[in-house]
């Protein structure tokens, strides 16, 4: 569970909010993903769940954020850390250790994991992050979308209810994009951890979440299932993010009366607004 | 030369050792090569220490680490031969210099030193993960984490800074900047505008991982949190014993 309400925070030496007035609800189990522009706030947004704003990041802060029940402002990042776990953009930044077994380990041996369940743990995260063949390698040795797997192994370990990524597929190839987003929605659906993710690449996040927010000036200005707010082209020109083709594509088949069904999110759903439209044409 | 410090992976006898042992036993050997005066001590150790890297599967590091000290060991020899200037005079030179026994023994014993002591804890490097040294002197010496965990995040850095560094070089080359000039000078004076973009991208990297870190519980971290058990072992016990004895024996002789 997590609770914002009115959330404004200016950096110390930030000369305008990065957050203003954000208002979100987000329950257990769900999938969202978030899009905005470069400077919409949507790193400052991960922080503010992390509580790596405002305990390291200072500023000046109004407005409240509960996770789990605790105030981010009076919990310190470690209480708030085993509920939330983070994985960052920069991948090289992020990493603690020089080989892959350790990198997992860290955070078990330092939140006190019981010894007798470590290597279980240890074993399945890296299954689950679909690197179980690395566990030997050195960290300095992995390709970016390795890397990236291996701070969400890390995190997967120490198995908190809720994971936040800001843009773990930066610097992936689609593919690796790709099987980033598989592991996330098989923690998501076999797991109920709620995941809440940035990504710029809109079609891929769109396939695979089942919420979408919109950030635009330190706002959250859409918020809904994705094909819902996939309709509203216009926010989205406002907000400086490029929509889909395929969305636009849609609206304007609407507005000519070709077509009445839901925004498509995929590929096949676009197939089928195409046949339908083909169809009736 | 960060290629002749880092971990080379294996599963020989030294590698299995307790990261203590390896710690102390090259310290040992590196010690008695500073007690004895003797040259074919120092020789014998030299050869254990090469035999030690050749049973860890690292001979040819070792030896890659020995050719270019000895690059450097030649420079010393002949700066050290011609201070001295008591014994016997085997030799004279112009500008008043001489070369005497007693002069060609003391460098030899010079050089011989500066070769022998570095190979133990090249070596050492060679056959022990610096997380497992970091380990257990956390574990074993009680050495606060924080500062084992800089030092491994320090050893870390080094190649990502020797890489960074390559490639700032590699476009100011391509600006037209003459790295490759001779003139020492010159050279300190076109790397230390460097040094600041440099620094400012590390500083970012080693924010991000403090960050990092510290949602992952690092200031909850207690001296026994450590995961992985470093047991001593017979092997231990008689690695320590043979550095012991090879102590005593440089101290008798
Ligand atoms: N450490 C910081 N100090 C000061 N200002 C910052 C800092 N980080 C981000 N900002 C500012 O806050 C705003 C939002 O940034 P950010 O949350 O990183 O946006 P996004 O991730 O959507 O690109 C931007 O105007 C940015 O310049
Ligand atoms: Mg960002």
């Amino acid at each position: 569970m997590i609770k914002i309400q009115g959330l404004t925070f200016t950096y110390k030496d930030g000369a305008r909010p990065a957050l203003a007035g954000l208002e979100l609800d987000i329950r257990d189990g769900e999938f969202v993903g978030i899009i905005g522009s470069c400077g919409a706030g949507k790193s400052t947004l991960t922080y503010a769940l992390n509580g790596v704003v405002p305990h390291h990041y200072t500023g000046d802060m109004y407005g409240s954020v509960t996770v789990e029940g605790l105030d981010t402002v009076e919990s310190s990042p470690e209480e708030i850390s085993r509920y939330v776990g983070s994985v960052f953009q920069d991948v090289d930044g992020q990493m603690v250790s020089a080989v892959v077994e350790d990198e997992v380990l860290f955070g078990m041996e330092n939140f006190g994991v019981p010894r007798s369940e470590i290597e279980s743990r240890l074993e399945q995260a890296l299954a689950e992050a679909g690197i179980s063949e690395l566990r030997h390698r050195a960290t300095s040795t992995l390709s970016g979308g390795q890397k990236q797997k291996v701070a969400i192994a890390a995190i997967i370990a120490l198995r908190p209810k809720i994971i936040v990524l800001d843009e773990p597929t930066g610097e992936l190839d689609p593919r690796s994009s790709r099987r980033v987003f598989d592991t996330l929605r098989e923690l998501n659906e076999n797991h109920g951890i709620t995941i809440v993710v940035v990504e710029q690449k809109i079609m891929l996040l769109c396939e695979y979440v089942k919420r979408l927010l919109l950030m635009d000036g330190g706002r959250v200005v859409l918020d809904g299932a994705v094909g819902d707010v996939l309709r509203q082209t216009e926010v989205f020109e406002t907000a400086g993010v490029n929509i889909p083709r395929v969305a636009t594509l849609a609206r304007e088949l609407t507005k000519l009366g070709y077509y009445s069904g839901a925004t498509p999110t995929g590929l096949a759903q676009a197939e089928t607004m195409m046949r339908e439209v083909l169809g009736n044409g | 030369m960060t290629g002749l410090l880092d971990y080379v992976q294996g599963e020989s006898f030294l590698h299995r050792l307790n990261p203590l042992t390896k710690l102390v036993l090259s310290f040992a050997l590196c010690a008695a090569v500073f007690i004895t005066d003797s040259h074919l001590i120092i020789i014998g150790i030299l050869a254990a220490v090469l035999a030690f890297s050749a049973a860890a599967g690292t001979v040819s590091r070792s030896l890659r680490i020995l050719s270019s000290l000895g690059k450097l060991s030649i420079l010393l020899f002949i700066v050290q031969i011609l201070f001295v200037r008591d014994g016997k005079v085997l030799l004279h030179l112009p500008f008043g210099l001489v070369i005497t026994d007693s002069g060609v023994l003391f460098s030899l014993l010079f050089v011989l030193r500066f070769m022998t002591a570095t190979l133990p804890l090249a070596l050492m490097l060679a056959v022990t993960r610096i997380s497992d040294l970091a380990n257990v002197l956390v574990k074993s010496l009680h050495m606060p984490y924080s500062y084992a965990f800089a030092l491994t995040t320090a050893i870390r850095f080094i190649p990502l800074f020797a890489e960074e560094m390559s490639g700032i070089m590699e476009t100011q080359t391509a600006r037209g900047v003459e790295f490759d000039t001779k003139n020492f000078f010159k050279k300190v004076r076109l790397l230390l505008p460097l040094c600041v973009p440099l620094l400012i991208s590390s500083v970012r990297k080693t924010e991000g991982g403090a960050i990092s870190a510290e949602l992952r519980g690092f200031n909850l971290r207690k001296r026994n949190c450590g995961f992985r058990e470093y047991p001593l072992r017979v092997a231990d016990v008689l690695a320590v014993l043979f550095g012991v004895a090879v102590i005593l024996t440089v101290s008798v002789f």
